[in-house]
């Protein structure tokens, strides 16, 4: 089924949080093209990883936006 | 007679003017003169070889618990610092009712680590109202100490249950305009808020339930007294973090206040970030808005153990999926020898060392002593292991409650945030000073920015690195009469070797209530703190003064 065009993820790092955990940084692309950028801390990061069914972070890649919330509302 | 002369010193006077040689002479907590100052005093201070300089002042703390019963803020003072600011991120201990307390504790223990000791037997919880507060703390201070108040107290106190569930009414934001106007003339020096912190039940603490009519009629009354609003924007996403930028300085415009935020950090991984929030911050400031980036010195370390999973591992499948098990699924599998024999070869064929073998054991933990402050390597070799295979063993070996660190990990590129940390609309500060205290070392930042930015690197000269952590400072904030080595300014001094000056290494001390553990770093090269004329420290060792004052 296609859907409309809509937000992916285009790829993923981790990065040091303030707070000194490891981090998420997600890099999104925009169906017009624009990039943004949003920062997962730990748990969220993992449960991404987990929605997305991402053993590694390069898998991240690709999937939509929508994952985010997916991952960020599972246990 | 004067009451103190500091002598021979090479004198930075916060101004960023040239330094030169000469004495500070000290009178009734004041600065008496300065140059070359003739005629006795009651006490003296050799600073030859050294800078005299204004005490330093930490704009973004959190040790509104511990002056209770630490009036110095240790380690704060030993490093020079000689005023702070508690009350940041919308969290501070007045006003607050009594049966409020349990809330506002789980608050405060989320960010400070704090145990619950220190909230239980460490102090006589007394007050409720600000001035109710300030009293407190202010009968014991050997540091000054230049109070915000947390809006996320203020919602409690007029809101109760409702400040976590709900916008407020026009009855309510009234009655929190009154309150905060009532702090304000009790001390407060502003007002925090925070779009991003969270209770100890992962709830959004009271200040994020605010819709912008509370916050613009608080930021009014903050206009009354032209007072800071703090905040705390949602750094994890720039594009949100520009769009609070301009609503902090509508705010600022509107009511003729200063404001500031923070983090800022600069991390390879998100090189534009900084870029753009101080592109917009000077855009804002061209229009007369004073919205004050906080950015700090230090780098940022990742620490992790294995009781927890952490995104170290997030290039390691196996590694994930073993760490995400609960734990008695995940002792079972890291018991396991061939699934531990997979994990190790996950690494290739260094067995970690390029990944791992830099991690430093902490202490503070079950860690055994004589690996603490070692590297993994270094231990991995000994044992005649691979990293990756002693990171294993030796968790396994005390209860996985061995933390790991790894340093430098954000914020690290000196050239990078030495331009940053120079220009002239970065706020230097945000160090968190009594924060997350049993995750890492928030002290030091100081001794940092003088090592690493003046010293090693030479991105800012001595006077300009004075400047930017005392008279700036007390600009920013409005602190009248500090930060500057002036006749009539208070005698703020600290007398530092700028040869050496600096932050130790990051060492676990047992020294909260209940003999709770945190992280410190020790002051090196500096060798005397004066807090309104009286000496606070001298020669490594804190005195009896308790000349500190809540100021404003
Ligand atoms: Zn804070």
């Amino acid at each position: 089924m296609s859907g409309p065009a809509e937000a992916v993820i285009a790829g993923a790092e981790i990065a040091a949080g303030h707070d000194g955990s490891a981090e998420l940084v997600l890099r999104l692309r925009y169906p017009n093209g624009g990039q943004g950028v949003v920062v997962l801390e730990a748990d969220k990061g993992l449960e991404l990883m987990a929605a997305c069914g991402a053993a590694h972070l390069d898998e991240l890649a690709g999937h939509s936006w929508r994952k985010l919330l997916e991952g960020t509302c599972s246990t | 007679m004067f009451d103190v002369i500091v002598r021979n010193g090479l004198v930075v006077d916060g101004s960023g003017e040239k330094a030169f040689k000469g004495d500070v002479a000290v009178k009734d907590g004041l600065i008496a003169a300065v140059g070359e100052v003739s005629g006795p005093a009651r006490r003296e201070i050799d600073a030859g070889g050294r800078v005299i300089a204004p005490g330093f002042i930490d704009p973004h703390t959190h040790f509104d618990v511990q002056l209770l019963w630490d009036g110095a803020a240790r380690p704060a003072l030993e490093h020079g610092v000689t005023c702070i600011v508690p009350g940041n991120c919308s969290l501070s201990l007045a006003p607050l009712k009594a049966a409020d307390r349990p809330k506002v504790v789980g608050m405060f223990q989320q960010i400070e680590e704090m145990p619950p000791e220190a909230f239980t037997q460490a102090f006589d919880w007394s007050w409720e109202d600000f001035a109710g507060y300030r009293d407190a703390i202010a009968r014991n201070l050997s540091i000054n100490v230049a109070p915000l108040v947390g809006h996320s107290v203020i919602r409690l106190w007029v809101m109760g249950e409702a400040a976590q569930q709900r916008t407020a009414t026009p009855a309510e934001i009234a009655a929190m305009q009154d309150l905060l106007r009532e702090c304000l003339a009790a001390g407060a020096v502003g007002l925090s808020t925070s779009f991003v912190d969270l209770d100890e039940h992962g709830r959004p603490v009271p200040s994020r339930f605010a819709d912008f009519a509370e916050l613009d009629a608080l930021s009014a009354v903050l206009g009354e007294f032209g007072r800071m609003l703090q905040c705390v924007p949602e750094f994890y996403d720039v594009d949100i973090t520009i769009a609070r930028i301009d609503q902090l300085s509508e705010l600022s415009l509107k009511h003729a206040i200063p404001t500031t935020f923070s983090p800022v950090f600069d991390n390879t991984s998100t090189p534009d970030n900084a870029p753009r929030i101080l592109a917009r911050v000077e855009e804002q400031f061209a229009r007369g808005a004073r919205v004050w980036p906080q950015m700090q010195t230090r780098p940022i370390d990742i620490s992790f153990s294995l009781l927890r999973p952490s995104l170290f591992f997030a290039r390691l499948p196996r590694w994930v999926r073993v760490l995400r098990q609960p734990l008695e699924a995940r002792l079972h599998s890291l018991n396991d020898p061939d699934t531990v024999a997979k994990m190790v070869e996950d690494l290739g064929p260094d067995g970690g060392r390029k990944m791992m073998g830099g991690l430093i054991v902490r202490g503070g933990d079950a860690a055994p002593a004589e690996m603490v402050g070692r590297t993994l390597g270094e231990i991995a070799a000994e044992r005649g292991q691979v990293p990756a295979q002693a990171l294993i063993d030796i968790s396994l070996a005390h209860g996985l409650d061995v933390a790991f660190l790894a340093a430098d990990m954000g914020h690290e590129d000196t050239d990078r945030i030495g331009p940053m940390l120079a220009h002239p609309l970065v706020h230097i500060g945000a160090s968190d000073g009594g924060a997350h205290i049993a995750s890492f070392s928030t002290y030091g930042d100081t001794g940092y920015l003088f090592s690493e930015f003046v010293r090693k690197s030479g991105r800012l000269s001595l006077e300009h690195a004075v400047r930017k952590i005392t008279a700036e400072t007390a600009d920013i904030w409005g602190l009248k009469g500090r930060g500057r080595l002036t006749p009539g300014h208070a005698a703020d001094i600290v007398v530092f070797d700028p040869a050496t000056i600096d932050r130790a290494e990051e060492r676990p001390v047992f020294d909260m209530p209940g003999e709770g553990m945190r992280y410190v770093r020790d002051a090196r090269g500096v060798d005397a703190v004066l807090v309104n004329g009286e000496v606070a420290y001298l020669g490594g060792a804190y005195t009896d003064a308790k000349s500190g004052v809540v100021c404003v």
